[in-house]
């Protein structure tokens, strides 16, 4: 049986709590296991038990007793400089600072008093002394807690006049492209400091001087622009008053409302509020209660929403008869009827299978579900798949065979308890960012970290973060990697042999310690190919088998390999084998990239399973769909998305509906893709701009953002989390109406009035989500799956007693090296991966002011490399591999090693993927983004296929402006 | 060879043979990767690896060819 645990319930926070009301200083959390010490006290005459820890701020905020303050928030620990929040306590002599006071038992506490209130407005007056007094025009009018203060202590007048040395003339600094820093405002309460260092984990602020002459500054006297600053916005967020504030308040004044909703960008999957006036979002302020990032985001989330009203948005449906014609704009009907006919007159002469489709893992869980009903009942087949296929599909088949389940098995709060992390081809602090904050506190409250990585993240050290060992090893040996630190667990007898003799199968354990034992596992016999000493394979080794609690994570950078399904079967061996896993603190956590790539996943966009990760050859998972649809589905798996390709190019695959998904851009071997999408006879693309898939399109349904439409997300701990519609979608279809109209028209009818129908469907097909609706999710605010009647509140951590396969199986991973190998022609090793400001091929955060902080993608190669080649830092080069060649401008750093070399792929024009092959992984066809051998040289022209992109772009985007005339 | 569907078909199934050969019984080794092909391969896949080992199979090794010439 499946156990719920609830961390929240679990941790003694005693209060229910009101997302909106700042308590002043932060609950007080408990260990699990131990209960807390409750104390009793009385406030202003009402007696109150709270645990110990608490502070007087926080037991007054409580009984409804709001102390006023400056310095103190619930985000921070308290810091007690303001002074504002005296209180007295029955029995002792003066006042004391309520924020940083613990309660004690028994204590009568005053926050009010004649005295009380002198003081402060004694100290009120000091700041306003030093204030500029243009309220009336100020941005943060109306929403400053400096001006609510004063009015809370009920200053009247300032005594000292204003003529008084002070800081009114300090210049603005406005470096930053959203928010502005106005220092002659600050009252150097030095929360964003705070909030820079312990909530996201930057320290890129400090305060500068002493009394008087203190003042913030962002890394030693830059402006934001040129320091670490990571653009979180977590000081924005913290700054009582309008020194640190949003350009897009200064611009357009405080929002009047607010919806609840779910970013779009990672699959973090931050809560956020995005505060609207009228039908425009003014900000997104992450969510105080959101379960996934506690009051956190990074960037992205926060800032870079711009492109929802980008003037390339395309809101009108258009359709051509090829592709060297121009649009054509017509109305919704027409497109669709346009092709709904194509699609018949396809299956009519090639057959049934030759169309097919591939959901998008950007939209709702609810719209991805319609896409891969239409396709198994409307087109008839199973050739559905999704991103995930060139992402996590390794993860889904390697967790699914080893333990059970195709999903993450904790939560991200699990982390608070992890003693030794794994962090292994993944980059949090750029890909998972929120995330990441969560890991570098628990970092520095002393868990060690190990890193296994060809590339030095900026995990291996940033401040106050340093990783035990960083296994720099060469792309393409995880497996390798993993057998050795398994090998060496069972050669000392580190592992967990309680937890393998009650959890796992005797059978298949025993096959794999046989294999795993073999000499040719060693870190002996393994260093040279991995690139990595022994001794540091070994202590890596012992450091993870010997804590209390071990917990992995993992990114691309571990699916995207020949041998990608290996090496997640290897990653949750090493979990079973030492004990880490069913319970906090450990785990095995796949980092998923996209919002909804998981919700794509669990909502059967796979052409072998129907939502919940099911077989389609099994007559009862197929049976309650086939009776509700009133449709057969095909028992037989269908096409995966490179099947579709390869199939294309022969001539056997005709029709492609695809949503939101840019597969000219961010599949591999760019020439293979564009070679396939040519020869569709239609191609469908919904998206919200004319992305690169889109050149080939025969018809083109305008999608719509995340902030037109309803639904869920659900983000990489299975947490399944509304999405709220702020605006109506500019096409006046949001795209699970798209969907239907083309079902529709395909003459199989769906009629939801909204997505909580769909939902509701879903729910009634679906075991692990038998207990979701929108009703629960309003009131939980969100829900991990399984969510069932037995766990109605949800599943936080996965296998607690037994695995969801019953017993753990130990798959033999047997090293195999990749068809990618070095040699003469092609000497170096390509491996690419993500940066913060950018979200995947770059099509919404390009069109937004995060553009700034990264204008093109770079190859990055170690300074030895470049020597050989005569490159310096900055040239054009040129790189070639076996499928392509492409340029870029050449960065030196030696964060990549000798013969390894790196690069991004955020911008079309880059074209990473030119150069990157069609090998992939054995077991599920994910591609093996992460290894091409190439060379480079330096040359001063663009590749023949930049060349060829930029006049095919050009031809393009004047077909676009021939349909909008 | 000019059909690259089918190349790249004959490539994936050996690579499928190369990861789940333990190096027990050929009988037991094609079972898991006839298995694997039944459960995840379209049927347009396997009608055309299976014609292609019907047909000798060249490039297909011992295993991947028994495992193909099992599939139904
Ligand atoms: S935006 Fe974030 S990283 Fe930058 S200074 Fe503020 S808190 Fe620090
Ligand atoms: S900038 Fe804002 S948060 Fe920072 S010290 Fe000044 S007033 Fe406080
Ligand atoms: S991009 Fe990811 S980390 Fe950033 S706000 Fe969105 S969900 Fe959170
Ligand atoms: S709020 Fe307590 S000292 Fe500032």
């Amino acid at each position: 049986m499946l156990q719920y645990y609830d961390p929240i319930k679990s941790s003694h926070i005693v209060r229910s709590h009101d997302p909106t009301k700042d308590y002043g200083t932060p609950a007080v959390i408990t260990e699990t296991g131990y209960a807390p010490k409750l104390l009793s006290l009385s406030i202003d005459g009402q007696a109150i038990t709270l645990p110990e820890g608490t502070s007087l701020m926080r037991a007054a905020a409580e009984v409804d007793v709001n102390i006023p303050r400056l310095c103190a928030t619930d985000s921070l620990k308290a810091f007690g400089s303001c002074r504002i929040c005296l209180v007295q306590i029955k029995g002792r002599k003066g006042f004391v600072a309520s924020c940083t006071t613990p309660i004690e038992e028994g204590m009568v506490v005053r926050t009010q008093s004649e005295d009380i209130a002198k003081l402060r407005r004694n100290i009120m007056e000091l700041y306003i002394s030093d204030h500029p007094l243009d309220c009336l025009t100020c941005a943060a009018n109306g929403d400053c807690q400096l001006q609510d203060t004063a009015g809370e202590v009920g200053l009247r007048s300032v005594r000292y006049g204003y003529s008084g040395e002070n800081h009114l003339e300090m210049e603005k600094d406005t470096s930053h492209a959203y928010f502005t820093f106005d220092p002659s405002k600050c009252i150097v309460c030095s929360r964003c400091v705070r909030a820079c260092e312990e909530v996201q984990g930057t320290f890129a602020l400090t305060i500068d001087g002493r009394g008087f002459e203190s003042k913030v500054s962002a890394s030693q006297d830059e402006d934001f622009s040129s320091s670490e600053c990571v653009s979180c916005g977590a000081c924005v967020q913290a700054c009582p008053t309008a020194t640190l504030i949003e350009n897009s308040i200064i611009d357009n004044g405080i929002p009047e409302h607010s919806v609840l909703t779910t970013c779009a960008y990672c699959g973090v999957g931050c809560a956020f509020n995005a505060q609207v006036r009228g039908d425009q979002v003014i900000r997104m302020v992450p969510h105080k209660n959101g379960k996934a990032n506690r009051g956190h985001s990074c960037i992205k989330g926060r800032f870079a929403f711009g492109y929802a009203t980008h003037k390339e948005r395309i809101t009108t449906p258009m359709i051509r008869n090829n592709i060297e014609e121009p649009w054509r704009q017509v109305e919704w009907n027409e497109a669709v009827e346009f092709a709904a006919l194509k699609i018949r007159q396809i299956q009519d002469k090639y057959g049934k299978d030759s169309v097919g489709g591939i959901t998008s893992s950007r939209c709702t869980n609810e719209e991805t579900y319609l896409v891969q009903k239409l396709i198994r009942a409307a087109f008839g087949n199973n050739n559905v798949d999704t991103c995930a296929r060139v992402c996590h599909s390794p993860t889904g088949y390697g967790l699914k065979t080893t333990l059970g389940e195709s999903a993450g098995t904790q939560t991200f709060d699990s982390i608070q308890k992890a003693d030794v992390i794994i962090v292994m081809g993944a980059n949090p602090t750029d890909a998972h960012p929120v995330f990441a904050s969560r890991m570098k506190k628990r970092l520095r409250e002393g868990a060690k970290l190990i890193v296994i990585d060809p590339r030095r993240i900026d995990l291996v050290k940033s401040p106050h973060v340093k990783s035990e060992h960083h296994l720099a090893l060469m792309p393409g040996t995880n497996v390798a990697l993993l057998n050795a630190l398994s090998h060496v667990i069972v050669r000392d007898g580190l592992e967990d042999k309680n937890f393998i003799d009650s959890r796992c199968e005797k059978e298949s354990f025993l096959q794999w310690k046989r294999i795993i034992g073999e000499n040719k596992n060693s870190p002996e016999a393994l260093e040279e190919a991995i690139g990595v000493p022994a001794k540091n394979i070994i202590a890596a080794a012992h450091l993870y088998a010997k804590a209390r609690n071990g917990a992995i994570y993992y990114g691309l950078g571990v699916t995207e390999h020949s041998q990608g399904s290996t090496a997640v079967m290897a990653i949750a061996n090493l979990a079973m084998l030492t004990g880490n896993l069913g319970r906090e603190g450990v785990g095995v956590n796949p980092l998923r990239g996209q919002n909804n790539v998981q919700g794509a996943c669990d909502m059967g966009s796979f052409p072998h399973e129907l939502p919940g990760y099911r077989h389609v050859s099994i007559d009862e998972v197929r049976e309650p769909f086939e009776k509700l649809w009133g449709v057969k589905i095909r028992p037989e798996p269908g096409l995966r998305i490179p099947n579709m390709f390869d199939s294309a190019i022969e001539g056997g695959f005709k029709g492609l509906y695809c949503q939101g998904e840019d597969i000219a851009q961010s599949d591999p071997n760019t020439q293979h893709v564009e070679e396939a999408l040519r020869s569709l006879e239609c191609l469908i693309v919904q998206d919200i701009f004319l992305n690169e898939t889109a050149k080939f399109a025969h018809v083109f349904l305008p999608g719509a953002s995340f902030l037109e439409k309803d639904g869920t997300f659900t983000n990489a701990e299975r947490r399944i989390s509304p999405v709220r519609r702020v605006m109506s979608p500019l096409s006046g279809k949001a795209d699970w109406q798209a969907t239907m109209a083309l079902s529709n028209a395909l003459g199989f009818d769906m009629n939801y009035r909204h997505p909580s129908e769909i939902m509701e469907e879903i729910a009634k097909l679906t075991p692990t989500f038998s207990g979701v609706s929108y009703e629960r999710l309003d009131e939980e605010g969100s829900l991990q799956w399984p969510c069932d009647s037995e766990a109605p509140y949800g599943t936080p951590t996965m296998h607690i007693d037994e695995f969801v396969r019953g017993k753990g199986f130990f798959a033999v991973t047997e090293y195999v090296a990749t068809d990618e190998k070095i040699g003469k022609r092609f000497p170096l090793l390509l491996t690419t991966g993500r940066t913060l400001s950018q979200y995947n091929v770059g099509a919404q955060t390009r069109r937004t002011e995060n553009l700034q902080f990264h204008t093109e993608d770079v190859l990055e190669l170690h300074p030895y490399d470049a020597e050989n080649r005569g490159i310096v830092g900055g040239d054009m080069v040129q790189i070639t591999s076996r499928s392509g060649q492409i340029s870029l401008r050449a960065k030196l750093t030696d964060r990549v090693q000798p013969s390894v070399v790196y690069t991004t792929f955020h911008h079309p024009g880059t074209g990473a993927n030119v150069i990157t092959t069609d090998n992939s992984d054995w077991a599920t066809n994910c591609p093996e983004y992460k290894v091409t051998a190439v060379e480079v040289r330096k040359i001063k022209s663009n590749s023949a296929w930049q060349s060829q992109y930029e006049a095919f772009t050009k031809r393009q985007e004047f077909f676009l402006q021939e349909a909008k005339t | 060879m000019t059909d690259r569907e089918l190349a790249h078909l004959i490539k994936m199934a050996n690579q499928i043979t190369i990861n789940l050969a333990y190096g027990d019984s050929l009988e037991q080794s094609a079972g898991r990767v006839s298995d694997h092909i039944v459960r995840f391969w379209a049927t347009p896949m396997k009608n055309k690896i299976k014609s292609y080992a019907q047909d000798g199979g060249q490039e297909l090794h011992v295993i991947t060819k028994a495992a193909v010439l099992r599939l139904s």
